[in-house]
């Protein structure tokens, strides 16, 4: 059991470090979804633009100098 | 070709980190408690993670429509990749410790050197559940990077490889691979996986790209440039 617990904690922990920034980045896609059949290529760009952003956002969030290091 | 060759790349240098990962866990294990126990757990686990791909990668391919499959896999991929970037970004810049690979095996071994009033089986058992679950990962580079782009059998061969490298060189040196430059390795696949998944996430939207999977190319550099960026912002002195 405790094998199997450690297993599913692996498989969720592939895909998920952070919630949040999980969930913005599951927004974004979803958003661009809509986007690209309205908009065509401009959707793209501003998707990779908000993925990219999102990178930096939460990496200055956990590297902030208060933040303690780990 | 040039996508196969891009495909066969990234499960190799994906699947090359986690194997070095599992090859240290099983050389503190077999150096602790003899060979043969942890050999056959290694071997178990990997009979265990053939049976995954195959048994899954031939079931997604052949059952989920492909633009469905391009934008899960794509969207799976996209999120793994940031992952490993956003930990590769934390590292380059002193916030987080580097992976030590020498570190991890000394502590494998002191913990091992606690168990040995316990059974042989002890050496089988964590041999199979290091490398199953450091293999779990590589398992989810091959079935993604190769299952979106009819590229498989490209992945599957890139996933063995790596590990067969990794192993021979094992074998060879029998210490841990600190020399291997994990973190750079992890940025670098993390940058690739990050494209990948969202050319195909894309493509799984309906959106077609300029140039075709050469667009790929032009996605690295920009999540490579923002990288630089977020280490630049954040750069702190480099700890151990």
């Amino acid at each position: 059991m405790k094998f199997l617990r450690a297993g599913a904690r692996q498989v969720v922990g592939l895909f998920v470090g952070d919630w949040v920034q999980s969930a913005v980045v599951l927004v974004i896609v979803a958003a661009g979804w809509f986007a690209v059949s309205r908009f065509g290529p401009v959707a793209l760009v501003v998707m990779v633009a908000l993925l990219s952003g999102q990178l930096v956002w939460f990496a200055r969030a956990e590297g902030r100098p208060s933040s303690s290091p780990r | 070709m040039g996508q196969q060759l891009f495909i066969f790349g990234a499960a190799f240098l994906g699947s090359a980190v986690e194997s070095v990962e599992a090859l240290t866990i099983v050389l503190a294990v077999g150096l602790t408690r003899g060979w043969r126990d942890p050999l056959l757990g290694a071997a178990a686990a990997l009979v265990l993670l053939a049976a995954l791909v195959l048994g899954f990668g031939q079931l997604i391919v052949t059952t989920i429509p492909d633009s469905a499959l391009k934008l899960v896999v794509g969207t799976l991929l996209l999120l793994f990749g940031l992952r490993w970037l956003h930990k590769a970004v934390l590292r380059s810049a002193g916030v987080v410790a580097m992976h030590d690979e020498e570190h991890a095996f000394s502590q494998a071994v002191s913990q091992l050197g606690d168990a040995t009033s316990r059974r042989d089986w002890v050496g089988f058992v964590l041999a199979l559940k290091g490398v199953f679950l450091e293999g779990l990962e590589v398992v989810f580079i091959v079935i993604a990077v190769g299952g979106t782009g009819h590229g498989f059998p490209a992945a599957i061969a890139g996933g063995i490889l790596a590990a067969i490298v990794v192993a021979a060189t094992g074998l060879v040196v029998r210490r841990p691979l600190a020399r291997v430059p994990e973190n750079t390795l992890k940025y670098g696949v993390g940058v690739i996986l990050t494209s990948l998944g969202t050319f195909w996430a894309a493509e799984g939207m309906g959106a077609s790209w300029p140039l075709d999977f050469v667009s790929i190319l032009g996605l690295v550099v920009v999540y490579f440039a923002a990288s630089r960026v977020a280490i630049a912002l954040i750069r702190r002195p480099a700890l151990a």
